[in-house]
């Protein structure tokens, strides 16, 4: 029964969107249940017991289904955020409705059925029909920042797919069924270990937005529809987290170089998102970089478990619990984006910010003490390391969810209930969701991990400091004594690298017609252009064509080949 | 009563040659016959087939045999590797034929078309039932000569051209083929095809000659399996009608030289005799060069036939690079892309004729926006799109997955390097296709069809058809008679002590 419902949780979104590709009524069944098609999922992930694996067996190469505790926080605030999104978007998506939501719906069959999936391959099919499908979110809109957006999203997207492909041919050839237990066991001791490692590290790296393969994170976000980048601020770059929980040997070996370089780069990445996001003038930019950060303080925690496997019990509970608080917060900052308002509606935006920055009482400061047990466990000098980094990044968020209120533009006149509601039931479920989940859900957290009498003051001074940072920068900017932070640009280390690849594209044939799309301006024609920029049409100029095309006229083909042969025959030993 | 066991294997390739035949004799503007006897043809040989298959599976064998020379067998025989070549063959020849008559529909030559069409099916069918080599010969030249008037049918001076071209290649790959045939006939005598190889007992004493005979032998399939740098005559051809690209350069021809090779390999030498002889580790490595060769020509060319058919060219040496691998895992990664290769390059190619067709789209830089003309068409191109790019669930990632995982298991990790390699190769010049057609900046460019369908519907029908078994074989892999659970059962034979 139960893993008939697990099937059925990715399948009714998928049921959803072939409706819209109905005919007629059918088609108007579709768009009126798209918002709503996560609730199965939500009431399942609330109610049903925990699931161990369950063999699908003439499924795909023999799918598991399952929900574990992990998976059933994953699978909480998945459903909610998106169910929430798609609520808003109803109202807030004018143009193409339609198409919205057909790529609403199969990225959000992809983002829940990889919560539930518990093989390797079904993982791997509902993260590809996510990643790919939220191409269509991304470039809704149809701008030029759009198409530039998605086309980044795209190349890092198909390059991180590429890199998990091997990673996971690598793991499974071990492995005895592709269960995940199963693969995280042969990736625990396969012979090509820090291959596999690496692979895995950077495949999911890129979809987490971990630094610094975080470029397409700052540009899409912010382009994408409201409702668009709550889910992909708040749920799909966590898929990536999911991944590394699911497929890194956590618990299971003792990587403790791997460890200490992904604690390290989550501490960069948190300030990093800092330093760049106070600079941004768009407040979707700002929470990006917000996201960037608040995705590398997770991964910290992911580097306490890798590195040694006893600290994994102590790391795991702090991982959904801020997962699920930061996918909650950000969610509702982002839908609060379009309906920013005045008096309550400013409060209400305050609250998920407050809760992002840890102050004592939201749902940020139990993440963060959760947080803190793991790094209490950390290896080596981290533990001291961390003591001081973690408060500092705090003092960062403060700042940056300063600069987003302070960059927000201040009263929209018109905004409609359909928007208002959506946001106001999310500022709400950030703030009372995880005073709940330590008392529904056992997680294995140290006793009274909220009630420490130190507590409270460790929640209270970043803030403070933060605070004050925030206040002198504005008076100091005020008097002039301050200059005007310059803007960095949006995707940053992405600037450089686009500049070096138009150079590189333009040295030797700069005035060959690029194969592919071109003609009138077409941003997506860039797309193209930039791929084939090495390989120009075939014509005169084309050198491999050239080449090619001598070398087959068939005699040379018959002297090449036998050339071959001898040559083969004279290195075969 | 008939010898079922004798004449079916016969029956199969009679369907087809009495089709083409009474076609002939027809008349140009009986297009009302023609249709049905085409479509009574292909229909009798899925259903023939069909019932072989579950005579195969009940364990019944199936064999037409006449002595022809002494010691010269003439030999049709089922096996369940001929079984994978023979069912792919047939379904993909009905759709194709309802394809062609709409394709066609008052263009010129038709009776002739549709006669050499389905004198290559037979060709086809019998290169899949070959029990040994000399037959295997036989039909493998008389698919070469059939399909000539097909690559040559519109008689443009491009396509004769073309068709010099395709002659020359594979007249000289099976010149290159009859000398190996006739000197494994003075090394080892009469050989048929039994799985585990027959040649063991010459490993000794002729060595030479049969690493010599091997080098010969895939040089003469390598021509038709479009094996750089014998690929020559691929992008060429395509200036052949698209039902002709669809099935011929996308499934019967190309697949009967990868089909050759597996046939050597493991029912000729065997893979032991094979890896001992040293002449799998060259093969593994011209496969995995024309991968990567054929992904990065591709990527140049922008009329969308010629990109197809080097992506054909790299596809088709996925199977070459299954078979060059030892393990059960590799075997079924190769044999199972045999079929999967199939639907999803005849969907591509079927796509593509539409686009043409309907549109006279035949350039990559027209396509912007037309998926919004024609969503179906672009829905099938895109799924057999990403399949070739071996995303999951589609039916080439379940070949990649096999192939990957048989590479490291039989220790030869750098499988992955390539497989990964191509993975991106394919997006980089599919991906860009499929995005300009949904996602233009402007929808201006094509208008929403006017009637009830985009294009005929005899052309939609088969690209939707096999864009849905593309997902199929994929989704349901791990049922037992999915591609990949008959490929399992020839693999779990064909491993077993």
């Amino acid at each position: 029964m139960i893993p008939a419902a697990l099937l059925l949780v990715p399948m009714v979104p998928l049921l959803a969107a072939a409706l819209l590709w109905s005919p007629g009524p059918l088609r108007r069944w579709g768009t009126a249940l798209a918002p709503w098609t996560a609730l199965p999922a939500l009431m399942l992930a609330l109610a049903a017991p925990l699931e161990e694996p369950v063999a699908v067996t003439w499924l795909l190469l023999g799918t598991f289904v399952g929900l574990d505790t992990a998976g059933r926080l994953f699978l909480v605030f998945t459903a909610l955020v998106w169910t929430l999104a798609g609520a808003h978007a109803r109202a807030y998506v004018k143009t193409h409705v339609h198409r919205y939501f057909f790529f609403h719906l199969l990225a959000l069959s992809g983002n829940l059925g990889l919560v539930v999936a518990q093989d390797l391959a079904s993982f791997y099919l509902f993260f590809a029909l996510m990643t790919f499908s939220a191409y269509g979110l991304v470039v809704h809109d149809r701008t030029p920042d759009a198409y530039r957006a998605g086309r980044v999203y795209v190349v890092m997207s198909v390059v991180g797919e590429t890199l998990l492909l091997a990673a996971f041919l690598l793991a499974a050839a071990t492995a005895p069924t592709l269960a995940l237990a199963d693969i995280r066991a042969a990736a625990a001791d396969a012979p090509e270990g820090p291959l596999l490692i690496a692979l895995l590290l950077a495949g999911f790296g890129i979809k987490a937005g971990a630094v610094p393969l975080h470029m397409w994170l700052p540009l899409a976000h912010p382009v994408a529809p409201t409702p668009a980048s709550a889910v992909l601020s708040g749920c799909m770059i966590k898929a990536g987290l999911l991944g590394w929980l699911r497929f890194l040997p956590l618990g299971e070996a003792a990587l403790p170089g791997w460890g200490q370089l992904v604690i390290a780069l989550g501490v960069g990445a948190a300030f990093f998102g800092v330093a760049v996001g106070v600079t941004q003038r768009n407040p979707k930019t700002v929470l990006a970089y917000s996201s960037v950060s608040q995705m590398g303080i997770i991964n910290v925690a992911v580097g306490i478990g890798l590195s040694d496997p006893d600290a994994w019990r102590f790391a795991l509970p702090a991982i959904p619990l801020y997962a699920m608080h930061h996918g909650l917060a950000k969610s509702a900052l982002f839908l609060g984006v379009s309906a920013a308002g005045r008096g309550l509606r400013r409060v209400g935006l305050v609250l998920p910010a407050l809760a992002l920055a840890g102050a004592p009482l939201t749902s940020g400061a139990i993440a963060k003490l959760a947080l803190k047990d793991a790094a209490a466990v950390a290896p080596g000098a981290w533990t001291v390391w961390l003591d001081v980094a973690l408060p500092l990044a705090a003092v960062g968020t403060t700042l940056l969810m300063v600069r987003f209120l302070a960059v927000l533009p201040g009263d929209r006149a018109h905004v409609s209930r359909g928007v208002i509601v959506p946001w106001a039931l999310a500022v709400a479920a950030s703030t009372v969701a995880l005073w709940i989940v330590p008392w529904w859900v056992d997680l294995g957290l140290t006793p009274l991990t909220a009630g420490r009498p130190a507590y409270l003051w460790t929640a209270v001074w970043p803030l403070m400091v933060g605070a004050a940072v925030a206040g002198l920068a504005v008076a100091l900017r005020r008097r002039g004594a301050l200059p005007a932070a310059p803007e960095i640009a949006p995707g940053d280390l992405l600037v450089p690298i686009e500049r070096q690849w138009a150079r590189i594209r333009r040295r030797p044939m700069a005035d060959v017609p690029v194969a592919g799309i071109e003609g009138p301006p077409d941003p997506v024609a860039s797309l193209a252009s930039s791929w084939y920029g090495l390989f120009a049409e075939s014509g005169p100029r084309d050198r491999l064509a050239q080449v090619e095309a001598r070398l087959l006229r068939w005699e040379s083909a018959a002297a090449l080949t036998i050339a071959l042969v001898v040559l083969l025959w004279l290195v075969t030993p | 009563v008939i010898d079922a066991a004798f004449w079916l294997p016969l029956f199969v390739l009679l369907t087809s040659l009495v089709t083409a035949l009474l076609i002939f004799a027809l008349g140009e503007e009986q297009q009302r016959l023609r249709t049905t006897l085409n479509m009574a043809g292909a229909t009798l040989k899925i259903a023939l087939i069909a019932v072989i298959t579950m005579g195969v599976l009940e364990g019944r064998e199936y064999e037409t045999r006449w002595s022809w020379l002494p010691g010269l067998d003439f030999v049709l025989r089922v096996d369940p590797i001929s079984l994978l070549f023979a069912a792919l063959s047939s379904l993909l020849w009905l759709l194709t034929t309802i394809y062609a008559i709409g394709y066609l529909e008052d263009s010129p030559h038709r009776s002739r078309f549709f006669g050499f069409f389905g004198l290559c099916v037979t060709a086809t069918m019998g290169v899949a039932l070959a029990g040994n080599l000399i037959t295997f010969f036989i039909f493998y030249e008389m698919l070469t000569v059939a399909t000539y008037p097909l690559v040559i049918h519109r008689a443009t001076p491009r396509a004769l051209a073309a068709g010099r071209t395709y002659l020359l290649y594979t007249l000289g790959g099976g010149t290159v083929l009859l000398a190996a045939v006739a000197w494994l006939q003075t090394v080892a005598g009469p050989v048929e095809f039994v799985s585990g190889g027959v040649l063991d007992e010459f490993a000794v004493s002729h060595r030479g000659p049969l690493v010599g005979v091997f080098v010969l032998l895939m040089i003469g399939l390598g021509v038709k399996a479009a094996i750089v740098p014998l690929h020559g005559w691929l992008p060429v051809a395509m200036v052949a009608p698209a039902p002709v690209s669809a099935l011929l350069h996308a499934v019967a021809v190309v697949k009967a030289g990868a089909y050759g090779i597996v046939r050597v390999v493991y029912d000729l030498y065997g893979l032991e005799l094979a890896s001992a002889l040293g002449v799998l580790t060259p093969l593994a490595v011209a496969a995995s060069f024309t991968i990567v060769y054929g992904s990065i020509r591709a990527l140049s060319e922008g009329e969308l036939k010629r990109r197809l058919a080097y992506s054909t060219v790299s596809q088709l040496s996925y199977i070459v690079l299954g078979v060059a691998i030892f393990g059960p895992m590799a075997t079924m990664g190769g044999l199972v892309h045999l079929m999967h290769q199939g639907f999803m390059k005849i969907t591509l190619f079927f796509c593509a004729g539409n686009l043409a067709e309907t549109l006279g789209i035949h350039h990559v830089r027209e396509m912007r926006g037309v998926a919004r003309r024609m969503p179906l068409t672009m829905g099938a191109f895109t799924i057999a799109a990403f399949g070739m790019m071996g995303v999951p669930p589609l039916a080439g990632f379940i070949s990649k997955w096999h192939l990957g995982v048989g590479g490291v298991q039989a220790d030869q990790p750098w499988v992955i390097l390539v497989l990964a390699a191509s993975s991106l190769l394919n997006a980089m010049y599919f991906l860009p296709i499929v995005l300009t057609a949904w996602f233009p900046a402007d929808d201006t460019a094509w208008e929403r069809p006017a009637g009830s369908l985009e294009t005929h519907w005899m052309l939609l029908l088969p690209a939707l058809a096999t864009a849905a078994i593309v997902i199929g074989a994929g989704v349901f892999a791990a049922w037992p008679f999915s591609p990949l659970g008959m490929t399992r059962i020839i693999v779990e034979r064909m491993y077993s002590p």
